[in-house]
């Protein structure tokens, strides 16, 4: 498994709402440490995709999935598999900050509880280095017992950010995380994610094709639930192979 | 022409919000009425005595504790009861059943019960509590009673409060392991209970104020002593003044009327607030 560069494979994709298909024969593999950026046209499938890899779509009702999906060597879809498992291991990041109304260090401690970790002290050591990496520690460290709703949207989903590392997932998944928040506020989370990849693998959705070429190392391009072209963002950007891309990429459609 | 058709609409608008305005203040006008009213008329009765001692000389002397000691059973016994059991049925209701023929029939006959005259339940009382079950009449059976009476209000506005915690929450913890009852216990439960609280004072104030539903399962006119145990009967308040009103005609009774009439309206008020406070509390912190 550690000698397995990949975090994340997807075999022959295929996914359904209903009798409509959102995902047609999809295969990719996403290296661990690495950050991948998924972009693409409204619609084009690439949320979808990202909430396949962290079974946020069972929670909707009449879809199907065809193929598979490995995290860590291990068939996420499998029968054996429990969508709550998957979940600790795969941690999420919204389009909107979306903080529970409970105070910040709660924010912070909900997983970690929820999965029986009890003790104040290791609870208090959790909450620290989880907003430490989120770089929120030095704002909010005299606070954490204050709503997190009293955070400015930024702070919010920097809280949101600390409350999925404190799962210490293996897997990160960010479904456009900037898009509701200001050019500053963006950058800090930009910078983040930048250095998380030190200890992470970053999946993230962008419609933002500068954030993409910012940030990202490979980048995947979906159309019609088509994975179009996928592969280092530097040669994405430059040198698309296909017609598609570059027609997304220079800004002909989208 | 287009001025005129202008002019017209402003008009309309003025009047039309003169008359809403007039509806919302002749509702609060009512409400001011009758405590005014009834401050106007009782408030000479009301003092320590009043409220601590017992009735005594055929009701003409004395105060009305008792009466109030058995609202407070009452009312208290019937939230006991009813909080939890319409709650569960509200999370089922919201949070698990499948839509379907046994959720409609749920949900029909919550309605339906909604709907039935409050003598009914008294009745149904009567014959189901207090001699089918030989609970006598007693606190446990007015409380049960009283329970069936205010259980719909409370499913349906807890169902609403539950309805209306964004599916963000739910994401959020669900993202991060959590299972389903995990993220109703934890998230929606915790966000959904100001609405829960609100919905409870309004049948809370229900409770204390029923008189037909109590006449036949708990309330007694006069009881020598306070009561014991949840099989004793007990006075009520509303009772209190209904018997007060139509049996007796002593010139003595009249201001005691009227003060029993101040002190239900008091208690209901009161415990209204009581509510709003800790709703606002919990509100203000965000901290489950």
């Amino acid at each position: 498994m550690v000698n397995d560069p990949n975090a994340v494979e997807v075999k022959t994709l295929n996914f359904f709402y209903g009798e409509k298909q959102a995902l047609k024969n999809i295969n990719l593999d996403i290296k661990r440490n690495e950050i991948t950026a998924l972009i693409g046209p409204s619609g084009c499938g690439k949320s979808t995709f990202l909430r396949l890899l962290n079974r946020m779509n069972d929670l909707i009702a009449g879809v199907r999935l065809e193929g598979k999906i490995l995290l860590n060597g291990m068939d996420i879809y499998a029968p054996e598999a429990e969508s709550a498992d998957i979940r600790r291991r795969v941690g999420m990041v919204f389009q909107k900050p979306n903080p529970f109304p409970k105070s910040i260090f709660n924010n912070v401690a909900y997983g970690p509880m929820l999965h029986g970790i009890k003790n104040k002290h290791g609870l208090n050591r959790i909450v620290e280095s989880s907003l430490r990496a989120a770089a929120l520690w030095e704002e909010v460290k005299d606070d954490l017992h204050k709503s997190a709703l009293s955070l400015s949207g930024g702070q919010q989903q920097r809280l949101c950010l600390a409350r999925a590392l404190a799962m210490e997932p293996e897997v990160l998944l960010m479904d456009e995380p900037t898009s509701a928040l200001d050019p500053i506020s963006t950058s800090k989370i930009e910078e983040l994610v930048m250095d998380l990849k030190n200890s992470y693998t970053v999946i993230i959705v962008t419609h933002n094709m500068q954030q993409a070429a910012r940030i990202s190392d490979k980048t995947c391009f979906f159309y019609m639930g088509e994975l179009i072209e996928s592969g280092a963002t530097d040669q994405i950007f430059t040198l698309p192979q296909q017609r598609q891309t570059e027609n997304y990429i220079t800004g002909r459609f989208g | 022409m287009k001025a005129n058709n202008l002019k017209k609409r402003k008009y309309y608008t003025v009047a039309v919000f003169a008359l809403f305005r007039l509806a919302a203040l002749l509702t609060a006008a009512a409400l001011a009425g009758i405590v005014l009213f009834l401050i106007i008329k009782g408030a000479g009765s009301i003092s320590w005595d009043f409220l601590s001692q017992s009735p005594a000389d055929s009701m003409t002397k004395g105060g009305i504790f008792p009466a109030i000691i058995g609202t407070f059973y009452l009312t208290a016994g019937a939230m006991l009861v009813a909080l939890p059991l319409g709650l569960a049925t509200a999370v089922y209701l919201s949070e698990y059943a499948r839509p379907g023929r046994i959720n409609s029939i749920i949900r029909l006959s919550v309605a339906n019960l909604a709907g039935v005259p409050s003598v009914i339940f008294g009745l149904f009382g009567l014959a189901f509590f207090v001699t089918k079950l030989g609970l006598g009449i007693s606190i446990l059976s007015g409380s049960l009673t009283l329970a069936l009476i205010i259980m719909p209000t409370i499913i349906s506005a807890s169902e609403e409060a539950l309805k209306q915690i964004p599916l963000s929450y739910r994401e959020a913890s669900y993202a991060l392991g959590a299972s389903h009852w995990q993220t109703v216990f934890n998230v929606v439960l915790p966000a959904a209970l100001p609405g829960i609280i609100t919905g409870s004072v309004l049948s809370l104030a229900r409770a204390a104020g029923e008189t037909a539903p109590i006449m036949y399962t708990a309330a007694v006119f006069y009881t020598l002593h306070l009561p014991s145990s949840l099989f004793d009967p007990v006075m009520a308040l509303p009772y209190h003044i209904y018997k007060l009103a139509t049996v007796g005609t002593h010139e003595a009774l009249v201001p005691i009327r009227y003060g029993s009439c101040l002190v239900l309206i008091g208690l209901v008020l009161g415990m209204s607030l009581a509510a709003i406070i800790i709703r606002t509390k919990i509100r203000r912190n965000k901290q489950w």
